[in-house]
């Protein structure tokens, strides 16, 4: 008897279930494309899009994005959101690869969202600008840096990762700070370390410092002793390399070993704790450039915490950013009052002094950072320390 | 600060020049011995250098604990690496370059079985070590002679004596002893050698044998002397040591030490060059190497398919 009579309530049950979803689906589906404040009016909650790369070799960080931004989401609505209304997030799967990029852009719009914050891989961020600038959809990329977003941003697009412009101006800075007069550049002829090299020189050059040497090295090639003697024979007193961790350790090793006794400045391509381990008692002393790294930032402490306590794992290197991203546009649709694409992107252009973990925002004419938010570590008793 | 004068930069260069060109020959002697016996250029030998580093590596991991990181470690470490891998040697002859030769295959045959094993090597150790650097460390430090601004650290000196000393133990092996002498016979004649009653393939895998071990000497010393080892470590200096080879006239074992002084010290000057920079070493050394095979195309001390090794 008790079971006949279970049996009925549990198929009642479902079968109401069933129907009050089908009915609230159906009237609201055809009116999110056509307008994107709809849903946030009926529904009281603001809807962000993530387009963030969830498969394929790049997910691990697609997926610690998307932690960090969970995370401040939960606490911005812990606080009773932003301007009455919840924030809710929708993540489309970029795959880091600039087709399937496309295809999850068109369908963040569908879903309504009101603005986009994430981007990881370039590659697959530059073919989506416009289809969100069409909606006047406001667009943060937090990790992507390539500089082909900024030449091809059609307005509603802000970055918040330093780029080779910005790393450039933290390490001219840091020559300074460290007196060098007769700079030297070591790269190895790749589009990467070259550009870095290339454009230190220029901004060197411009500041009125000398530039002894720049010279370009093969990768793999394990001596660099000849190299050492050039440099020591210019007299330089820095030496920057703007390639990887691997053949930086040895060029280090070598410096040491022939007796140069200047500073050496290497490129967040050699940020890397194999760097320490690689170039052992040479490596002590040795300064760094790196992007903000949770790790070493002292207002992430609280933020790599709560990170820890959610996840139970280490925030990874964009998380910090991605953290500060989110509460960027929280702030932004704050200033603006409300959700229209136009007053957030104007709020957004008119940011002066917001304070993320990595450091202050405000943004130059081409919507990238005004200020480098590169930090400079030094190695010292084999730790990476903040300088 | 001290500005070096024109003089030290030139002494300091040529000690330079010279670590470099010893690592060149060491590695070049192997190219130039297989290919005056069998005429194979054994474009996996840089591969064998790069294992030989590994070895070395792994040898110092297990005996570094008991007997210290420094000089007998090291010592130790460099005669167990050059044993395993002058078997590795024999074993790559027997598995991969004896079966053509008994079948008298082409020439361009076995060039490319030796292709094979470079990349069986590398990608072997690529898997095994999961493609990443590994940190060779020691606790050899920076002391030296330093004559004015001239360094020179004992570990450099210490390197050039020994390539001096294996060299020269070589050279004793192939000018006095009966093998040097079969292997030398071998170059000449194989046929006939064979009517004379010499076991012609020991004597090619004694060959091999000798060469891998001096390869992996040169890797271990350049494991010891940079400070890390990599799976891909032995693609640049395979192709140098060969060219060192050549310069000096293949087939030729003086001329493979020669070959690699010389392209060691061409390369340190080349870093050196007024108005171009660095960028174009490369093509400064290898211009010139053109301009000398050009004018000797049998290479310094090769002669023209007489007498090899």
């Amino acid at each position: 008897m008790s079971r006949k009579f279970l049996s009925l309530v549990t198929v009642t049950f479902l079968a109401l279930a069933l129907s009050v979803t089908g009915c609230g689906t159906q009237p609201s589906a055809p009116s999110t494309p056509s307008a994107p404040s709809a849903p946030t009016a009926s529904g009281g909650e603001i809807k962000i899009g993530l387009p963030l790369p969830m498969t394929g070799s790049e997910a691990t960080y697609g997926k610690d994005m998307e932690n960090a931004i969970k995370l401040a989401v939960d606490e911005i609505n812990a606080k009773g959101g932003v301007n009455g209304k919840k924030l809710t997030t929708i993540t489309g799967d970029d795959a880091c690869d600039p087709q399937q990029a496309t295809a999850a852009a068109n369908k963040l719009v569908s879903e309504g969202v009101v603005a986009i914050v994430g981007g990881y891989c370039s590659g697959a961020v530059v073919p989506t600008l416009t289809i969100y600038n069409e909606k006047n959809l406001p667009y943060i990329v937090e990790a992507a840096n390539s500089s082909k977003i900024a030449t091809q941003n059609p307005g509603n697009t802000f970055e918040i990762n330093g780029t080779a412009v910005h790393q450039t101006q933290k390490a001219v800075e840091l020559f300074k700070k460290l007196g060098a007069t007769k700079v030297a550049l070591v790269e190895q002829g790749d589009a990467y370390s070259s550009d870095l090299a290339n454009q230190t020189e220029k901004a060197l050059k411009a500041a009125g410092s000398t530039v002894v040497s720049h010279d370009v090295t093969t990768k793999g090639e394990q001596d660099f002793s000849s190299l050492v003697t050039s440099l020591k024979s210019k007299n330089a007193d820095l030496v920057f390399w703007t390639a990887y961790y691997a053949d930086g350790a040895l060029l280090i090793k070598q410096l040491r070993q022939g007796g140069y006794k200047g500073a050496i400045v290497v490129g967040d391509g050699s940020s890397d704790p194999k760097l320490i381990q690689m170039s052992g008692a040479a490596g002590e002393g040795i300064y760094v450039l790196s992007p903000p790294v949770a790790e070493y930032l002292p207002a992430a402490k609280q933020f790599a915490d709560a990170y820890k306590a959610k996840y139970n794992q280490a925030p990874g290197a964009y998380a910090p950013l991605a953290y500060d991203g989110i509460n960027l546009l929280a702030d932004a649709l704050k200033r603006a009052g409300g959700t229209d694409g136009k007053a957030v992107i104007k709020a957004l252009t008119d940011t002066s002094g917001f304070a993320g973990l990595a450091g202050k925002v405000a943004f130059a004419t081409d919507k990238t950072l005004k200020e480098s938010n590169f930090i400079v570590l030094q190695i010292k008793g084999g730790k990476f320390v903040l300088q | 600060m001290h500005v070096m004068s024109l003089f030290y930069i030139v002494i300091q260069q040529l000690v330079n020049g010279l670590i470099l060109g010893s690592f060149y020959s060491l590695v070049a002697l192997g190219y130039s011995m297989v290919y005056g016996i069998i005429k194979l250029l054994n474009f996996a030998h840089g591969d064998i250098y790069m294992v030989g580093a590994f070895v070395g590596f792994g040898a110092l991991g297990i005996f570094g604990s008991i007997l210290g990181v420094g000089w007998l470690g090291i010592t130790v470490a460099l005669l167990i690496s050059m044993f395993l891998v002058g078997l590795l040697g024999m074993l790559v002859h027997r598995i991969a370059y004896q079966p053509l030769l008994n079948k008298r295959a082409p020439r361009m045959s076995l060039l490319i079985t030796a292709v094979g094993v470079s990349f069986t090597l590398f990608n072997g150790v690529m898997v095994m070590t999961n493609g990443e650097y590994k940190a060779f460390s020691t606790s050899l430090g920076y002391e030296g002679i330093s004559l004015g601004p001239v360094n020179i650290t004992y570990t450099q000196i210490i390197m050039v004596v020994s390539t001096a000393i294996l060299m020269l133990v070589l050279y004793w092996f192939i000018n006095r002893t009966m093998y040097g002498k079969a292997m030398r016979a071998i170059a000449l004649d194989q046929d006939a050698c064979r009517l004379m009653g010499i076991n012609v393939t020991k004597t090619i895998s004694l060959t091999f044998f000798v060469g891998s071990a001096l390869a992996a000497a040169a890797g271990v010393m350049a494991g010891v002397y940079y400070g890390s080892i990599h799976f891909y470590m032995g693609f640049i200096i395979g192709l140098k040591a060969f060219t060192a080879a050549v310069i000096g006239g293949i087939g030729s074992i003086p001329g493979a030490m020669l070959g690699g002084l010389i392209l060691g010290l061409l390369e340190t000057a080349g870093t050196q060059l007024p108005f171009v920079g660095s960028a174009w070493k490369d093509v400064f050394t290898f211009g010139i190497l053109i301009l000398l095979l050009v004018s000797k195309p049998t290479g310094i001390l090769g002669k023209s398919e007489i007498e090899r090794m």
